[in-house]
């Protein structure tokens, strides 16, 4: 319409441009106030230390913390640690305590949550009680497994001898074969259910009458799972798995109460491997190159999850 | 199950769908898988010390006693006046955690539901990026942070820590909740006379309740449970929460089982049952964001 | 009550503008209907007049006073949303007590204003329920009771009806009208059904893509529309409109056909036609300012039934007429059926004349 454009160049014309970026920040200074509270704490806690861990990569610090007698000495750090005998099979022991971890609880928890979708008597209940060790800290699940697990009196031992699997009990963490097993076990334990809960909520958003749908055009049960439901649980799936991987590479209390990274470094994983440097032998500096390699890693793990996250909101009808 | 229901008179019998009957011995397993462990704590926390350790185990405790729980939770008793340290800080840290959280998050989580301000974007990926960083990265620079400000040892390094491991979680929950609040109760509100704050403490705030009990329940069971900071950043006894307290407690000689695994289950009555009775939305709160309605 | 006054205002969103130089003046008393097509800037122009949007440009004046800076608290003003926007956790009680209890009144004030309003809308008996127990109707009414029990200055109100069901509007709009007139009220009306405005309102402003294309009272603005938007957009069916070609012929202006035929101008139709800034014209015509014959006639120029849509009272006929759709209204005892040749005769004192290249309407020089 032309009368309008018209008008509207008059318009644009008389009012000055006013979205500069700076300007708008200047004119929504009250709205920042309510994120300053998290920001600060944020800065302090969160932006601080990343920067000092990177800062401190790059140094020789003394066993008695005493920064200021820190030395630089470029990436000397960083070399050491990927030329170390012990990293490659401490990193091997990350990759394996990770993704078996990762994969069995998500498996564990897909077949959890297919078999606990449809109603049944009890199955609030069953979802509450398979929830718990979820719920309960991993403190606690570290010592009522070690307990388990004990070479003399562990009760998993007890019980195989009385099914005729072996003939004496088993030594399940002290021996460097069966140790990084048995921790996966517990931490599958401990986490399965996280999945499970998660591909709950995401097999609610399959749609009833798509499944119905297929039914009718003949797919039987496995069909209609990995024809419907399967792609429906895409992106839950995405997400849990990156969680999980993240938790998993994070762990640090199953190995550190059960093992403490033993026999001979046959449970050590990054992070307790950076724990003992920093904090057994004091040697922050290392460590911080440690954390630093590390953080990489997380990093590229957390823009796949902001991705699988966020892929949704473009075609997300509002 | 589907057999017996079907009425005899009825004439097509209901196909029996075999995929129902692996999900049950599935979920059996499953469940066998996660109570066991458990029971047998319960188990091994009523026996003495000397039937515990036997071989082969006793099944079911020839002589159950109560004796392990009567210690830890005798005020008089040194075991017990320790014991009850521990649960007190775990209870003080993370209900003054649970708190402050809420207070901070609130607002921004408001802030992140409602304005479009620049820089938004960013800082609520940045929020949501701490999630990935494994808690090493902060250990030590953290650990001489908490040094320098004298606050190792103390509660308020815990309290400082897990509030803004806490945060991001909790900012990203509560403006899930904030979205499904229409924003134009808020200009209702503004219009009947109401302040920017009024309107959002009269009208949004009740309507968010869930929420915020919610991302509650999350940061006080991740506070009870934390283990790592704890164990870096406390070294008195008398400053001890729980997760470091038994370690050090029952660990100091021959370890003590049947107590330990008695301290192990009284460390997980509150959290169980908070989550017990609080489930529905704390599996709202775990899932929330991951999957979206 | 209080004049409203908007001056210039300006609402962008980005490189968008929502609102875009308005101005217009609400009389003390006056019910205006704001009207266009969605997403025109109705809402927003409404926030803006409440306070509810910072301001890109421009002043709001309520009464005397300059509020374009005030808080919507202090601009004295009520407002009822489309979707009522009650609050659902308070009962209907709290929701019209909520603006009273913001102004500090007394508890025993309070009671009286809530039963006063609560009585003249007949919703007494629902004072305890909550709003998700109330049908559609009995929630607008609660809007509405909120806007009421305050006697603001302006009342504001965003599509309040267009929830309701067809019957109930009908009602509700009575009442809305009933309600105004025993008030006095000044009230500012967003709908986009334009038979609401025709119906309630004093004054039409008919927007779009953030424009205020007319501001005038329904009747003038249906029947002087300023330009081809507004023709197209008030009236329902809407006003056909016919691009032609202009030729002089002998002091006269005829309105030429791709099909063939002419049709002369009456002389005062001719001047309007000579303003126009260029030889395309655009012919505009109600359905009821139409004839239609079975056969030629002097006057008449030739169409095709494309469609026969009887409504009951009337029938509404489209015909193929020099490359558009004109609608013409029947009585229902006329037959005629799809594809017959008819001719139709344009009144013309009555039909529109639009330029083709403003589309601006054309008016005596
Ligand atoms: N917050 C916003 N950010 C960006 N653009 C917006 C925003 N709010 C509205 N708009 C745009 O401004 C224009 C006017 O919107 P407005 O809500 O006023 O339309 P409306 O006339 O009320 O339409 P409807 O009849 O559909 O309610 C639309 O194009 C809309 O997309
Ligand atoms: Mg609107």
């Amino acid at each position: 319409m032309s009368i309008a454009t018209e008008r509207e160049i008059a318009a644009r014309a008389k009012r000055p441009i006013r979205f500069g970026v700076l300007r708008q920040m200047v004119d929504r200074r009250s709205d920042y106030l309510y994120v300053l509270p998290a920001l600060i704490v944020m800065m302090i806690v969160i932006a601080y230390p990343i920067y000092y861990t990177i800062e401190l990569s790059f140094f020789n610090t003394p066993s008695n913390l005493q920064m200021k007698d820190k030395v630089f000495i470029g990436l000397d750090n960083y070399a050491r640690i990927l030329t170390s005998r012990s990293f490659r099979e401490v990193t091997m022991n990350t990759f394996i305590w990770t993704v078996a971890s990762t994969f069995f609880a998500f498996l564990l928890g897909l077949g959890a949550a297919l078999s606990l979708h449809r109603e049944f008597l009890g199955r609030g209940v069953l979802r509450a009680v398979l929830l718990i060790p979820y719920v309960v800290s991993a403190v606690a699940a570290s010592y009522v497994w070690k307990w388990l697990y004990h070479s003399d009196f562990g009760v998993i031992g007890a019980l195989a001898v009385q099914f005729g699997f072996t003939d004496r009990p088993i030594n399940f963490i002290d021996n460097i074969h069966t140790v990084l097993p048995s921790l996966i076990v517990v931490n599958i334990w401990k986490e399965f259910s996280f999945a499970m809960i998660m591909l709950m909520a995401g097999l609610q958003t399959v749609p009833d009458q798509l499944l119905r749908a297929a039914q009718v055009d003949g797919a039987n049960a496995w069909q209609r799972f990995w024809h419907v439901t399967f792609p429906h649980l895409k992106g839950v799936s995405m997400v849990t798995v990156l969680l999980l991987m993240v938790a998993n590479f994070n762990a640090f209390i199953i190995p550190w109460i059960m093992t403490s990274g033993g026999p001979a470094g046959a449970s050590d994983i990054w992070i307790t491997q950076i724990y003992t440097i920093a904090f057994g032998r004091q040697r922050y500096g290392l460590a911080s190159a440690y954390s630093v390699i590390l953080f990489i890693v997380m990093m590229t793990l957390g823009y796949f999850y902001v991705r699988a996250l966020t892929r949704g909101d473009d075609t997300r009808v509002k | 199950m589907s057999m017996v229901s079907t009425a005899p008179s009825r004439r097509r019998r209901v196909k029996i769908d075999p995929w129902r009957w692996v999900g049950r011995i599935f979920l059996l397993f499953l469940l066998t898988f996660t109570v066991l462990p458990m029971l047998w704590m319960v188990l091994t926390s009523i026996k003495s010390q000397f039937a515990a350790m036997q071989y082969p185990p006793q099944w079911w405790p020839a002589e159950p006693t109560l004796q392990n729980y009567a210690k830890l939770l005798d005020p008089n008793g040194s075991t017990g006046q320790e014991f009850l340290r521990y649960f007190w800080n775990s209870f003080y840290v993370s209900m003054v955690t649970t708190i402050l959280g809420v207070i901070v998050a609130v607002p921004a989580a408001y802030a992140f539901s409602r304005f479009t301000f620049p820089g938004r974007t960013f800082l609520f990926f940045s929020v949501l990026l701490r999630n990935m960083f494994p808690s090493v990265v902060f250990l030590m620079p953290l650990f001489l942070l908490m040094r320098w400000m004298g606050l190792v040892n103390t509660h308020g390094s815990l309290i400082l820590t897990y509030l803004t491991f806490g945060l991001p979680l909790s900012i990203w929950l509560l403006k899930g909740f904030f979205d499904n609040i229409p924003i134009q109760l808020e200009q209702a509100a503004r219009i009947d006379g109401a302040t920017r704050f009024q309107a959002f403490f009269f009208i949004v705030m009740p309507l968010s309740t869930p929420g915020i009990i919610a991302t509650s329940i999350f940061s006080f069971i991740g506070a009870w449970n934390e283990y790592v900071y704890a164990y870096t950043f406390l070294s008195k006894q008398d400053s001890m929460t729980l997760p470091v307290g038994i370690q050090r407690f029952f660990t100091e000689f021959a370890t003590d089982w049947p107590g330990l695994m008695a301290a192990t289950f009284l460390m997980s009555v509150p959290v169980v049952v908070l989550f017990l009775v609080l489930q529905k939305y704390f599996v709202r709160a775990l899932t929330e964001g991951a999957v979206k309605h | 009550m209080a004049q409203v006054v908007l001056k210039e205002i300006v609402k962008q969103y980005g490189s968008l503008y929502a609102v875009n130089n308005v101005s217009l003046t609400v009389e003390d008393g006056e019910f205006v209907a704001l009207v266009g097509p969605s997403g025109c800037g109705k809402t927003t122009t409404l926030n803006l007049v409440a306070g509810l949007l910072p301001m890109t440009g421009g002043d709001v004046l309520i009464g005397d006073r300059n509020v374009t800076d005030l808080d919507p608290k202090d601009r004295d003003i009520a407002m009822v949303f489309q979707n009522y926007a009650l609050y659902p956790n308070k009962t209907v009680y709290k929701n019209l007590a909520f603006p009273l209890q913001m102004r500090k009144l007394s508890k025993a004030e309070i009671d009286t204003k809530v039963m006063d309003a609560a009585k003249v809308l007949d919703i007494v008996h629902l004072l305890q329920r909550k709003p998700r127990e109330l049908s559609g109707g009995q929630q607008q009414r609660v809007a509405l009771g909120r806007a009421l029990v305050r006697d603001p200055q302006v009342f504001l109100m965003d599509e309040p009806l267009s929830n309701l069901d067809a019957k109930l509007r009908v009602q509700m709009r009575t009442e809305l009208k009933r309600f105004h007139q025993d008030l006095k009220a000044t009230v500012i009306y967003v709908t986009h059904d334009q038979l609401e405005a025709v119906t309630m309102a004093d004054k039409m402003a008919v927007m779009s893509g953030g424009f205020l294309q007319q501001y005038d009272s329904p009747k003038n603005v249906f029947e002087h529309p300023v330009n081809m938007f507004v023709a197209s957009f008030v009236g329902s069916p809407a006003m056909s409109l016919i691009p032609l070609e202009a030729i002089n012929t002998g002091g006269k202006i005829a309105l030429s056909s791709s099909e063939g035929w002419q049709l002369p101008l009456s002389e005062a139709n001719s001047k309007k036609a000579q303003t126009a800034s260029t030889s395309k014209i655009v012919l505009g015509a109600r359905h009821s300012t139409l004839q239609l014959h079975k056969s030629k006639e002097s006057n008449s120029v030739p169409g095709r039934v494309y469609t026969v849509e009887p409504t009951g009272d009337v029938t509404f006929v489209q015909v193929f007429l020099g490359g558009a759709t004109v609608i013409v209204s029947l009585d229902p005892s006329v037959d005629v059926k799809s594809d017959q040749e008819v001719w139709i005769e344009f009144d013309q004192e009555r039909l529109h004349l639009f330029d083709g290249e403003t589309e601006m309407a054309l008016t005596d020089p």
